[in-house]
């Protein structure tokens, strides 16, 4: 366990990368707004970036900035999952009146 | 410990509370707007951490990104969806199966990350990002850069085409 005030190192973001990421697990299994769990897959993008970042930094790689630039091309996928998926829940709202996921049975037939 | 590594400390101690606890909140409160704005701090602490991993440049793309573009989406979303702004979470059944489920991952990814045996960079990692990043995207990475252009473009028509009143 890291102690407390101890030089913070890799293991210290890992701990708060995965527990960002824990957090927004419990936000999209446990939320019934759909843009609510749209905001907790981003927290859990954010939770992976951190993890990402943190290994450029301390661990050793080919390539140094490697993390770095695949935490780019994950907010590039964030962009573009967050503005399909919002478009999608709009297009849904304007059929049913509702972004509840639970009411959203449509494709149950 | 010198100073600069207890400056270092406390910053990564007080903006991980911040980023845990406002994601947290985010997660438990039920009004959308809320929802948002704990995130927004959320990501901004998480920013401030990018700089103290030294990833300048990914700090200031997360605010501009992140709390710029993508939040004005979201809150543009929950504006656009009356009537929506406090639904209630799920029943309690699936809330404590999706707490099982995450505190089963976050123990289990854990106890990895503090038992593995980590290869540590021996040298200390702390240049200037910009123009490096900016190199590798435009060299090695040419091609992935590329496919997520195009990703952003099909998405942004995508966007367009579903969200078009006909």
């Amino acid at each position: 366990m890291p102690i407390p005030l101890a030089p913070v190192g890799l293991q210290h973001f890992l701990v708060l990368g995965t527990a960002l990421f824990s957090l927004g697990l419990f936000g999209a299994l446990s939320r019934r707004n759909a843009v609510a769990v749209l905001l907790s897959v981003e927290l859990m993008l954010n939770g992976v970036n951190v993890l990402l970042v943190a290994f450029a930094k301390y661990t050793v790689s080919a390539e140094m900035l490697a993390g770095q630039v695949f935490a780019i091309f994950i907010i590039t996928v964030a962009a573009a999952e967050a503005a399909v998926g919002l478009a999608i829940i709009l297009a849904i709202y304007r059929l049913r009146r509702t972004v509840q996921l639970d009411r959203l049975d449509i494709i149950n037939g | 410990m010198d100073l600069t590594a207890l400056y270092t400390t406390i910053a990564f101690y007080v903006f991980a509370l911040a980023a845990v606890v406002s994601g947290a909140a985010m997660i438990v409160s039920r009004n959308m707007v809320r929802s948002a704005l704990w995130l927004v701090a959320t990501l901004g602490s998480v920013a401030a951490l990018y700089l103290l991993l030294s990833a300048d440049f990914l700090a200031v793309s997360q605010v501009l990104v992140y709390i710029g573009a993508i939040m004005i989406l979201m809150l543009f979303a929950i504006m656009l969806t009356p009537g929506q702004v406090d639904i209630p979470t799920q029943a309690r059944g699936q809330q404590v199966a999706a707490g099982i489920v995450a505190a089963a991952i976050f123990g289990i990814s854990v106890s990895v990350v503090l038992s593995h045996d980590w290869k540590l960079r021996p040298d200390v990692f702390d240049l200037p990002t910009t123009w490096l990043l900016g190199t590798l995207l435009f060299s090695t990475y040419v091609l992935p850069l590329m496919i997520a252009a195009l990703l952003l473009t099909a998405a942004m028509i995508g966007a367009l085409v579903i969200a078009r009143e006909d």
